[in-house]
Order: structure tokens, then C-alpha cells, then sequence
């Protein structure tokens, strides 16, 4: 069965880059509207290569990405249908062809969804959506929402961070505040490292592992009450924004034992409660957010199995220097809480986390050539972890369509199992070019 | 409060230019600060509200062009004082659909937002220098915002019967690339028509000109106008279709929940 789907894919994905590489050929003009009624059809076609150094146990020594992409994408607005909610529907398709696993092909939907405004104050947003929340530059302290890390190391665009979710999401608005309400009744865990393709720090393997990992990651069971629910509250006062947040469901990360003789993590309940507000500070933005991090399962923090309760606190300010020159600062801690029963609760030969986390972030962006140059440089460097990951990124516009980007991930850590340490040997250099339509 | 406001330059947003109507005075009596005053509100407060079709035609100075397209819609929040400005942009077409919002104050920094749609991010933006380009364009942020009137020193330096001639020096000149610029402001609308700025050096390097005026809803607009860069090379063309004033545009299109989902009844027209 999986093989047939597997096989109706390959053929799904042949089809639409040979029409993709046809149109590509024939249309000078790319957008096309083929009635006024019919959406228009949007995207782009990419190449992308990102070349590693250091060897590894993972699939390839020398090179983590290698991938054609085409991604359409339309938004229709239906007239003759449910008029009165001015209903709007979304659509976004990926079709990528691997040549990291040998040419394989695959297709993904990002998003799938209709909205409509059943009354003046209410919009429902209904199927597969992103979605996104909080104040954090690449650090989430209450969007625990989906991420995929592995797009994110080896070079992808950042749209792809963000992964995709089924669900819900009702926002509410009035004068006092507004609210939003999302219900994901399938989970979606983040996209993270499995040896394949990236290197990690497996536990069962004692360190850092390629291929060898054997984890089995189980995912919470697909019924009702396993819906996920985030809540989140917001308004402005004056030019400040303000919102509390809520979430239930589970951790994203499998932070949590199943069976250790079995290799088996799973994905732990977790509820999470924060608060956040960003508004001009000193001639730039300046933002706070925290969050608490109750993990439900391990709430005295006494299980060595599953994750302790935290807390997690951010603050980030943005500025421009002028001459196209903007320069972001982001200050992250981490405290991991009821750390007394975590130690006492740890047996020999446990891997153990320090109580306290801190994180420095600083991003630079830089404007060239009439703004068709960005040349960007992430940097990440943790005092209490000893680590730091480098992505430095220049972006070219050959042409309004044509599009060129070179990048790098470049992580060092002192020690295997820190977050960013664990993924040093997967430092990448990569290139991608993309043509939009 | 007065000298707060906003010099009109008169492109982009200043689409909504118009017709100062019956405000024919004589020039005798018409002081410095009076044209100046004028013409602000007749370039950036004309109608309550206003919406327009932009596109902007970019030229290097190897000619090679580059195409933005933009719908852009104007709120007044208070004559003369705070507006709001939604821009949803359409090409090119990696940035269509991102949408960027602006909260315009005339005694603190504006409020800015972007919306990215692939990341479902709402991003505050520092607001920053104001003789940045605009989207890549020869126009700069205040070319399109406006530029105080408290900023500059102005003197009348001509007057014919179709215009008057304003000489502006920078009272912070540091804050600027310019060492003075002349704005020429038509007499019976108060449309500024020319602005041509000038370096330490007397030099001539930038001018700023409405190519098409036309009337909309009975309100001189200008409809093409284009930026030039004497020293660099390479010029903007700005042209506005589907301009309309008074359309009844409201403060709640200017919120969060607009960016994630735009107002189609207005930018579709």
C-alpha cells in the first residue's frame, strides 16, 4: 500500500516538473489568470545544494542538501458561495524532488484552508494552515507550533521553519481585546534530526549518531481528546501590543521516555501559560515574553524519564542604523524548575541538562544595490552552553523573478549534547537559486 | 502641533492630492508658512480616506528595470494630524501577498507592521531612517510619509502667476543628505509639481516631478510622477490607476486582523 502511494507520487511529481519545466520554457509571462473568476497561480521553481565537511555516519559525507522544488500556490475568493462571509480559500502545494535519497519525490501540502467571516467580529479559519505567534526572532517562547529544524540547518528558506498544521483557528475581535482560538485535533510534531540526513546527540547511542540512531519516536494517539487548543489574547495600547497566551497539548520535542530498552520517546503533555508585549523603545522595538512550561506528566519534576517543568523568558530589542543597515538583539533564559528533585531523581550515568539556559542572539541585515542585495548574518551564542551557530546569508535579485541565494550553518559546540552543539558536524555551506511566478 | 505637520512631496501616498477649493487667495497675503500649510493638506489629507493601484517602474542606471506593484490605502485618523496607510503588495511576485502597515503620527515616530503570509508572522518594523529608499525605488520613505515642516527653514525665492518657488534648508542638516531642496507649488491648487535637491556643493543630484496630473472626483491627482538620481544614474517612474477618494474606509481595516486577512472588498476593485 505504501509502496503504491510511493510510486503515484513519484509519477504525480515527474508530471508536474516536466510541466513545470515546459512552462518555464514557453511563458514569458509567468502569473497566469486563466479567467476572472479562477485564482491566479502563483510560485516558484527551485534548485538548492548545500555541500558539509565533516564526516559523519549520516547518508552522505559531503553533501546535506540536493532538491528541486516547485511550490504553487492561489487564493480564490468564491462569489456565488456563502457570499455574505466573504469566504476566501488558500492554497499552497509543494513538489520536491530529493536527490538527497536517490531522486525521491514527494509532495506536501502547506496549506489547504477556507476563511470566512460568519459576523462582523468573528473570522474562521478551517484546514491546513501555518500558524504563528509571539515576539521572538527564530525563538519561540509561546508558538509551540510546529517548526521543522532539519529545513531550517540545511539552508531551506525560511518559510519552511514554520511546518504546517490541521486545525481550526476562530479570532474573535472587540474594543476590550482579541481572541484567538485554535484547535489542532491531529498532532504535528517538530521535524527534527534522525541521522539520516542530519546528525544529533542520541542518548541511546551515548552521543552524537548518524544512521546507527534506532529511536522510535511514538506520537500521541489520533483521538478527540488529544486535540491540541492554544488561546491566545491580545490589543494594543497605543503603540504598544499586549497578549497572554495559552496552550495545551503536547510537547513538539520528544522529550519524554517510553521504554528506554526499546529506544522509545514520545511527545509528553505539555500546557503552556505566557504573556508578551512589544512596542518603540529608545527609537526602535523593543519586546518581553515569558512563558511557563507545565509539563503535566512530571509536574515535581521527579520523573527522570520525562521533562521537568520550565520557564522561559525573552527580550529583544531592534533597531535601524540607518543606510539600509538594521541590527536585532534577543536575549533568551531558560530555567529548568523542581531542578533539586530532577538531580535526585537522576541515576548514574543519566545525561543531565543544567538548571539554567542562557541565549544571545544577534541579527544583522544589510540593504544593497537599490535593496536587490540583503547580505544577513543570524548569529546564536549560548554562554551557559558553550555554542554557536552562524548563518550568515546573501541574497541576490538577478532579475524581479530570478532569485540567488548563498547561506551557511555554522555551529560549533564544546559539548555533544547541547542544542546546538549536537548538530556541529552537519555545518553546511548551500546555494539556491529560484525563479517566482 | 503646526509645525509638526507634514511637507507634501507629492508622490505615492500624495496620489491623494487635491484641489485646495476656493482657497484662492492672493499671493500678497499668503505667507511662507500659509503655502507651506497649504499644500500639506491638499497633498496628504485630501478626502477622509483614499485607495490606489501603484506601480512602480525602477530604472538602474544600466537600464535594467524592475516592477513593484502595490495597492495602497490611506485613512485620516485627524485632518492635518495622524494617518494610517495599508500597503498590500502584488509584485513581484515573490513578495506578493506581504502586506506592510503604517501608523503615520505627526509629534512621535510612525508605527510600523509586516506581514508575512508563508510564515503567517506579523513583524513589528523599527521605524528608521526616512531618506531610505522606498521598496528599492529612487522614491524615499519620506518622499511617501512626508517630511516635517518644523525640519526645514523655507523661504519664498519666486513667484510667477502659475507658481510659487520654496527654497527648504535642513535646520538639522547632519539628519539629511541634502543641503537645501526647491519645491515648486503650483499657485491654484497648492500641488507641489517639482522638488530638485541640492548637495553641500550647490550641486543639483536629485529631482522629484509630477509628470500627469489628472482630476478624480473632482480632485487634481497626480497619476505619474517620477524620481531621478543625477549623480548615481537611473530614475522611478510611480503611476496610480483605480484612484478613489472617500470610500469609506475604516479605523478597524488598519489592525492585525486585516493583515492576516486582506480587506479583498478594497483591494480588488
Amino acid at each position: 500500500m505504501d509502496s503504491e502511494i510511493d510510486s503515484m507520487k513519484q509519477r504525480i511529481c515527474g508530471a508536474v516538473f516536466l510541466c513545470a519545466f515546459f512552462l518555464s520554457l514557453s511563458a514569458r509571462a509567468w502569473a497566469f489568470q486563466l479567467s476572472d473568476d479562477f485564482p491566479e497561480i502563483h510560485g516558484f521553481l527551485e534548485g538548492a545544494g548545500g555541500l558539509k565537511f565533516k564526516d559523519g555516519t549520516t547518508k552522505h559525507d559531503d553533501y546535506n542538501l540536493l532538491e528541486a522544488r516547485l511550490q504553487l500556490r492561489g487564493r480564490y475568493y468564491p462569489r456565488d458561495f456563502l457570499n455574505r462571509w466573504t469566504p476566501e480559500i488558500n492554497v499552497k502545494g509543494d513538489f520536491l524532488l530529493d536527490g538527497y535519497f536517490g531522486g525521491a519525490t514527494d509532495v506536501s501540502l502547506r496549506e489547504l484552508n477556507a476563511l470566512i467571516t460568519p459576523a462582523h467580529f468573528m473570522d474562521i479559519k478551517l484546514g491546513r494552515q501555518v500558524f504563528t505567534w509571539g515576539t521572538g526572532d527564530y525563538l519561540f517562547v509561546n508558538d509551540v507550533f510546529p517548526k521543522d529544524y532539519v529545513s531550517f540547518l540545511i539552508g531551506r528558506d525560511d518559510e519552511y521553519l514554520k511546518a504546517p498544521s490541521d486545525g481550526v483557528r476562530i479570532s474573535l475581535y472587540n474594543k476590550m481585546a482579541n481572541l484567538e482560538v485554535i484547535a489542532i485535533p491531529f498532532f504535528e510534531p517538530n521535524v527534527i534530526p534522525t541521522g539520516e540526513r542530519l546528525s544529533f546527540f542520541d542518548s541511546f547511542q551515548q552521543g552524537i549518531a548518524g544512521r546507527e540512531s534506532e529511536r522510535v519516536l511514538i506520537e500521541p494517539p489520533r483521538q478527540p481528546s488529544n486535540t491540541e487548543y492554544a488561546l491566545r489574547a491580545y490589543r494594543t495600547f497605543g503603540s504598544y501590543e499586549a497578549a497572554l497566551y495559552g496552550f495545551y497539548g503536547f510537547y513538539k520535542m520528544p522529550r519524554g521516555y517510553k521504554n528506554e530498552a526499546l529506544r522509545q520517546l514520545y511527545y509528553p503533555g505539555l500546557s503552556v501559560y505566557g504573556a508578551s508585549v512589544r512596542g518603540p523603545v529608545a527609537g526602535g522595538i523593543g519586546s518581553l515574553e515569558a512563558g511557563y512550561y507545565d509539563s503535566r506528566e512530571d509536574r515535581k519534576g521527579d520523573d527522570r524519564l520525562i521533562e521537568n517543568p520550565s520557564f522561559k523568558a525573552l527580550c529583544g530589542y531592534e533597531r535601524d542604523l540607518g543606510n539600509d543597515l538594521r541590527v536585532g538583539v534577543q536575549y533568551q533564559y531558560e530555567q529548568i524548575l523542581n531542578y533539586t528533585e530532577y538531580q535526585a531523581a537522576l541515576l548514574a550515568g543519566d545525561f543531565f541538562w543544567d538548571e539554567y539556559r542562557h541565549l544571545i542572539t544577534a541579527r544583522l541585515t544589510k540593504l544593497l544595490l537599490r535593496q536587490t542585495l540583503h547580505l544577513s548574518l543570524f548569529s546564536f551564542y549560548s554562554p551557559s552552553d558553550h555554542e554557536v551557530y552562524l548563518r550568515p546569508s546573501a541574497t541576490y535579485d538577478i532579475k524581479d523573478n530570478v532569485e540567488l541565494s548563498i547561506g551557511a550553518n555554522l555551529i560549533w559546540g564544546d559539548e555533544d549534547k547541547t542544542e546546538f552543539g549536537q548538530f556541529e558536524e552537519n555545518t553546511n555551506v548551500y546555494m539556491r537559486v529560484r525563479i517566482s511566478f | 502641533m503646526n509645525n509638526r505637520h507634514n511637507i507634501l512631496l507629492f508622490i505615492t501616498v500624495s496620489l491623494f492630492v487635491a484641489l485646495a477649493g476656493g482657497s484662492s487667495a492672493g499671493a500678497d497675503q499668503t505667507t511662507v508658512d500659509e503655502i507651506v500649510s497649504k499644500a500639506n493638506r491638499a497633498a496628504f489629507y485630501q478626502g477622509a480616506d483614499g485607495r490606489a493601484q501603484v506601480k512602480m517602474t525602477i530604472t538602474d542606471n544600466q537600464a535594467r528595470e524592475r516592477i513593484r506593484e502595490f495597492v495602497i490605502l490611506r485613512l485620516n485618523v485627524e485632518e492635518g494630524g495622524a494617518q494610517k496607510y495599508y500597503v498590500f503588495f502584488e509584485k513581484p511576485d515573490d513578495v506578493a501577498n506581504m502586506v506592510y502597515m503604517v501608523w503615520k503620527y505627526t509629534d512621535k515616530d510612525d508605527d510600523r507592521w509586516l506581514y508575512l503570509p508563508a510564515l503567517d508572522l506579523v513583524r513589528r518594523v523599527a521605524s528608521g531612517d526616512k531618506r531610505a529608499s522606498f521598496v528599492g525605488s529612487h522614491f524615499l520613505y519620506e518622499d511617501v510619509s512626508g517630511r516635517g515642516i518644523g525640519e526645514d527653514v523655507h523661504e519664498l525665492i519666486e513667484e510667477t502667476d502659475e507658481y510659487y518657488k520654496l527654497k527648504n534648508t535642513p535646520k538639522d542638516p547632519d539628519s539629511v543628505e541634502f543641503a537645501y531642496y526647491e519645491l515648486w507649488i503650483d499657485k491654484k491648487t497648492y500641488m507641489p509639481t517639482r522638488a530638485e535637491y541640492h548637495d553641500e556643493q550647490g550641486s543639483l543630484y536629485r529631482v522629484v516631478e509630477a509628470l500627469e496630473i489628472q482630476e478624480i472626483q473632482g480632485l487634481p491627482t497626480v497619476i505619474r510622477s517620477k524620481a531621478s538620481d543625477l549623480t548615481g544614474g537611473g530614475s522611478t517612474v510611480t503611476e496610480f490607476s483605480n484612484v478613489e477618494y472617500n470610500i469609506g474606509l475604516t479605523d478597524d481595516i488598519f489592525t492585525e486582523r486585516y493583515l492576516r486577512r486582506p480587506p479583498v472588498r478594497w483591494i480588488r476593485r
